[in-house]
């Protein structure tokens, strides 16, 4: 909102109080000042002239030579084209060099070959309105040369006033609210207003019925003998002033009501009323046309107003195309109303239409404003058009209740609170200063909130507290040390463990933490063939197709490879987030929190890789050993499987190619990971393809599961008191034996002997059968009480030549 | 035989200096010393010796056999040193030269400020919280004193997840205040790091995800004073240095009174554009926490009396803390993936 300090000044003296000044304590006491302007500072440049003379150009019919006296010794020649230039006229003269609005710098010109050393200036060309058919023509009595803003005292400072900081204070939306203000902070008095209607006629007034409690109270005063004419000066700056245009002297002067008390009004034509005022609800499908010349679909929550049945007004929201106010008239119903807060706040929401008259009433504006305003617009009125008179009493309907309201307060409370040496006097003299009157009950105090405080921001005593706090100063407000029970705070499991899986993978592992959105959008979720799973939908989303919350994260990080291969040769990306099952919801209607690290991992293709050289080998590398980092293997056996249809396999993981981590046994087994390559259908649809071919392969690990793994014992061994033996083991199996189980096979020929393990080869060709693969390891056998031998390790490979002999392949003896 | 063992002496002397490398050294090893070498041959020649003659080849042979050991050995430690000298001098140094490249990780930089954030926190004793980011409107609004229809709700504009809004994308950390009640017994200090979401249209400084820090500190007896003081010491430790703060009036729903909370610009004494040139940068909104929030909160305890309890709470954004610390003038990288923004960050 923007408050001039002209304005502001009409309501309380601001002498000895500089702009700056008051913004800063408006910001510290009051609500936060967002910008403070000069209006109209070009005024500053612009002079006052006065024209000597007129005559005409002797080569152009419309143009004038005038000599302008500015106040030097030698007048200027000015060529003008205005028609309404004349002899005796003071005007705004722009001197050559003056820079006007537009970065409109002002030269010494030859018009039609005349010199012209300036320039007289209209009332457009110095922003001050629309008027454009002549020159400013300016009061009598000015000093030629005086620059024009001090000539005519305009220099108003402009204070821009963060709407949001006014949401709780009604009172605020209007300049002399601010002036309340204002005089409290400085401790200076309001000056009074007259909020008595003048006297009025006996004539029938106008009938008004409301038929709905939406509006509270509805006022309707007819006005007669109005001219529509144009506003003087000092309203028009006024309003320039806080940005508003001005019209003419009924539309400026509603708005001039509503900005200086911060209730809004309407000025109808008389004669579209003839009907008599009826307010109340739409009825479904019913339309109309407001000012703005569009045509407004109603619903049954919009309250109108009506001219017998015909809607004139989507009240407290905007007039009505025919509401306007014509030439020629000349009798008027002023309405001045209160409606609930909430039915214009959801009109103005529906309608797309949030105008200054719906942000006030929204804020649930004071019932007893409403004859206030009346009549201080009549009277201001009257003060430019004296003939205005009001022929009948004014209709005051509605069944409103004064909001006032008694709040008990102690002065402990408000010592308690801010912690400042206030005595029970200081309390009493600020909330004095503020409005509020104070009933001393002992200890307590009665505080009398106002109506226009109480509608509702002041509630109890908490609120008053508040408005002692920010009159003294919060920044008045001494520190205080916090002293509280000396222990180390709990610590969250979960949190930890998020710590620990973020620095696994971005330290040992080297991958790079990112952040996804959690809105997944619906064209990457098509890309990656899951679309179909369930989500939450946002109802209004930032954008067409952005409404998904997702499930998972790796979709969001499966949709970064493309942008990140092409500056990379190999895109390592992980992030620990949250998706929401919306399958699963609780009883309040919460979908199940899922937490996840998800993790994906694309390099170059290679084809002559070594066996776990491939993304996915890799990344299952990286999977494990976190995985150890975090003790889960030592907490509960974990096996790898071969995912099937039960693990419903995410669309844009490669069936065939898709792997499960699974821990515990039987029903209670749980995934713990799934790990895949991606689908092959999916690289194309995601841009990998081409140069941007990559060996992609991408995995979840489930937090929560994690969590729920019972906790790990210590996983110590003592070292080996005897050297262990070497040995390499190569086996020839069939295909359709796993790793894994060959690996069982291998340690249970150990008989407890095999202390490491590693695969170092797979080979599939010559030297081995068809249907066959050979694979090879490193191995250490120890014994707890004795040094191995040869026999020890012949023993050994007997014993796994038999094993593998079983499984239908055989242990491969150095050729 | 004399002759014999010193023309061996100088045959295997000779060999041993016209080395060049150890290979050379074991085959002169072998060829005298070995099992089948010279030296055992004339060992084996003895006992077809003379008895006088037998002492004189046996210590003869020993003594070849010393002295070509010592040659040898000397002539080993030799080779190796010339090895090494020439290792250390091997020319064609160019440290410029790109270095084998490490791979590089990292965290994201909004978990390193993050982390240093808790790390304040924690070490003045705050417990870490978290909280659902799709959250119940009673949680998000409601127990926060911010009814249906309430104004305040048009400040922030919240994606919902149902028609009857029941279900909303956060739009603060605040709603975990009220989940800290229900479950925690005062006196309590909480921090609650988090994503939130606001219906904003993006550009350079605006995102519709970001990320928050909400606190909470809920006992007897907490004042104002003890707002100011401990963000003061919060802010002094994060930019490690001394700033002042101030509070103003700010309007937030569930607390009361309810501040702005100003830090002096960390950045510049005079005013720069961090402090749009007033040298005050606005951190975080706060206050005391409002009476209907600690009655929604606590009001089902039976263990707990919340007309007694008083407590401060505050909140304030990382992203910007995040862009601040790096220099970063577009919030939207943040959430975007791009590795060549997330490698300038390593840690």
């Amino acid at each position: 909102m923007l408050i001039s300090t002209q304005w502001l000044a009409r309501h309380v003296d601001l002498e000895g109080i500089s702009p700056e000044e008051l913004a800063s304590e408006l910001t510290l006491k009051t609500a936060e000042v967002e910008g403070l302007e000069r209006f109209a500072e070009h005024l500053d440049q612009v002079v006052v002239g006065h024209v000597e003379s007129r005559i005409a150009h002797p080569d152009a019919d419309k143009l004038a030579i005038c000599t302008v006296n500015v106040g030097k010794e030698e007048p200027l020649q000015i060529v003008c084209g205005a028609p309404n230039v004349d002899a005796g006229q003071n005007v705004a003269v722009a001197q050559v060099g003056t820079v006007l609005p537009g970065n409109f710098k002002i030269k010494k010109a030859k018009i039609r070959g005349v010199e012209s050393r300036g320039m007289i200036c209209s009332v457009r060309e110095l922003e001050l309105g629309e008027d454009h058919d002549g020159i400013w023509v300016l009061p009598e009595g000015l000093s030629a040369g005086e620059s024009v803003s001090s000539a005519l005292g305009l220099v108003d400072w402009v204070i821009e006033i963060d709407n949001k900081s006014l949401t709780h204070r009604p009172d605020l939306w209007g300049h002399r609210g601010i002036a309340a203000e204002v005089a409290a902070i400085f401790g200076r008095e309001l000056k009074p207003l007259e909020t008595s209607l003048p006297a009025t006629g006996s004539g029938a007034g106008v009938e008004v019925s409301i038929e709905d409690p939406a509006c509270t109270r509805y006022m309707g005063l007819c006005v007669d003998n109005v001219r529509v004419e144009a506003s003087p000066q000092w309203l028009q700056l006024l309003l320039l002033a806080v940005g508003q245009r001005p019209l003419d002297l009924l539309v400026d002067i509603s708005n001039f009501v509503m900005l200086d008390l911060g209730q809004p009004n309407h000025l109808f034509d008389l004669a579209e009323l003839s009907a008599g005022v009826k307010v109340r609800m739409a009825v479904d499908g019913e339309e109309i046309t407001t000012l703005d010349e569009e045509v407004r679909g109603l619903s049954p929550q919009d309250l109108l107003i009506c001219s017998g049945n015909t809607p004139v007004a989507l009240a407290g929201v905007m007039g009505g195309g025919a509401s306007k106010v014509a030439e020629g008239t000349t009798s008027l119903l002023l309405e001045v109303a209160s409606f609930d807060a909430t039915t214009i706040r959801r009109t103005a929401t529906r309608v797309g239409l949030r105008t200054e008259s719906s942000a006030r009433f929204e804020k649930s504006l004071d019932p007893c404003l409403v004859p206030k305003a009346a009549a201080h617009l009549v009277r201001t009125l009257q003060s430019i058009q004296p003939e205005v008179s009001l022929p009948a009493p004014a209709t005051d309907v509605g069944d409103w209740s004064d909001p006032a309201l008694t709040v008990e307060l102690s002065g402990d409370r408000v010592r308690e609170l801010l912690g400042v040496d206030l005595d029970d006097e200081d309390i009493i003299s600020k909330l004095s200063a503020l409005g509020f009157c104070i009933e001393r009950d002992g200890t307590m105090m009665k505080v009398a909130v106002p109506s226009h405080r109480a509608t509702k921001d002041i509630t109890r005593a908490e609120d008053l507290v508040e408005e002692v706090g920010r009159l003294y100063g919060y920044d008045q407000i001494p520190g205080k040390r916090l002293i509280a029970e000396v222990a180390p705070p709990a610590k969250d499991a979960r949190q930890l463990l998020v710590r620990k899986i973020q620095d696994r993978l971005a330290g040992g592992a080297c991958f790079s933490e990112a952040l996804c959105y959690s809105f997944q959008p619906d064209e990457l979720l098509e890309r990656l063939g899951v679309a179909d799973e369930p989500r939450v939908r946002v109802v209004n989303p930032v954008a067409e197709g952005e409404s998904s919350v997702r499930r998972s994260v790796v979709p969001s990080l499966l949709g970064r490879i493309e942008l990140n291969r092409r500056h990379r040769d190999e895109v390592r990306l992980f992030e620990v987030g949250k998706g929401y099952l919306p399958e699963h919801t609780d009883e309040r209607g919460q979908p199940r929190e899922v937490h996840e690290a998800g993790l994906v991992l694309a390099a170059r293709r290679d084809k002559s890789a070594a066996y776990n050289a491939g993304s996915r080998s890799r990344l299952q590398g990286v999977i494990e050993d976190l995985l150890r980092a975090l003790g889960a293997y030592d907490s509960a056996p974990l096996t790898w499987r071969v995912a099937g249809e039960d693990d419903s396999i995410p669309g844009w993981a490669n069936p065939g190619r898709s792997q499960v981590l699974v821990c515990g046994e039987g029903e209670d087994q749980r995934a713990l990971c799934f790990l895949a390559d991606l689908d092959p259908g999916r690289a194309r649809p995601l841009g990998l393809v081409e140069e941007l071919s990559s060996d992609v392969a991408a995995a979840w690990i489930s937090l929560d599961v994690i969590l729920s793994l019972p906790k790990a014992s210590s996983s110590y061994r003592p070292l080996p008191k005897f050297p262990g033996a070497k040995v390499d083991v190569a086996l020839a199996l069939p295909l359709d034996v796993s790793c894994a189980g060959a690996e069982f096979e291998l340690q249970r020929s150990g008989k407890g002997l095999v202390a490491s393990m590693e695969l170092f080869d797979v080979y599939e060709g010559t030297n081995v059968a068809s249907g066959q693969r050979s694979l090879a390891w490193h191995l250490v056998l120890e014994a707890k009480d004795r040094t191995l031998d040869e026999g020890d390790v012949q023993k050994f490979l007997g014993r796994v030549e038999r094993a593998a002999e079983r499984l239908g392949g055989a242990l491969r003896r150095e050729s | 035989m004399r002759e014999r063992l010193e023309s061996l002496r100088i045959d295997a002397l000779r060999r041993v200096g016209e080395a060049t490398g150890v290979e050379d050294l074991r085959a002169v090893e072998k060829d005298f010393l070995g099992k089948e070498g010279a030296v055992a041959e004339i060992l084996g020649l003895i006992p077809t010796l003379a008895p006088m003659e037998r002492r004189e080849a046996g210590q003869g042979a020993n003594q070849l056999k010393t002295t070509l050991l010592e040659a040898i050995a000397a002539a080993k430690a030799a080779l190796e040193e010339a090895e090494v000298a020439a290792q250390r001098d091997a020319g064609g140094f160019d440290p410029t030269l790109q270095a084998a490249a490490a791979k590089r990780g990292g965290l994201h930089p909004i978990t390193q400020v993050r982390r240093d954030v808790e790390s304040i926190f924690t070490s003045m004793g705050y417990e870490i919280l978290d909280g659902p980011e799709v959250e119940l409107d009673y949680y998000n609004f409601q127990a926060l004193n911010i009814p249906v229809d309430h104004p305040s709700r048009e400040m922030q504009d919240t994606f919902y997840c149902d028609e009857d809004h029941t279900l909303v994308m956060r739009t603060q950390t605040s709603p975990v205040q009220i989940r800290a009640m229900e479950r925690m017994t005062p006196p309590f200090r909480v921090i609650v790091p988090g994503r939130v979401f606001r219906n904003e249209e993006q550009d350079a400084t605006h995102e519709h995800t970001f990320h928050q820090i909400e606190g909470l500190v809920v006992g007897e007896g907490i004042q104002v004073g003890h707002l100011t003081w401990t963000l003061k010491r919060f802010l002094n430790e994060l930019f490690g240095r001394e700033l002042e703060v101030r509070l103003r009036p700010g309007y937030f729903p569930f607390v009361e009174p309810g501040f702005e909370l100003d830090v002096r610009c960390p950045f510049c004494e005079t005013g720069c554009r961090v402090c749009s040139g007033s040298t005050w940068v606005e951190f975080c909104g706060c206050g005391l926490v409002h009476p209907n929030v600690l009655a929604a909160g606590f009001g089902e305890r039976e263990d707990v009396d919340h007309e007694k309890l008083t407590g401060f709470a505050f909140g304030f954004g990382l992203d910007r803390l995040v862009m601040l610390r790096f220099g970063i003038d577009d919030i939207r990288n943040l959430m975007g993936g791009d590795l060549r923004f997330l490698e300038q960050f390593p840690c």
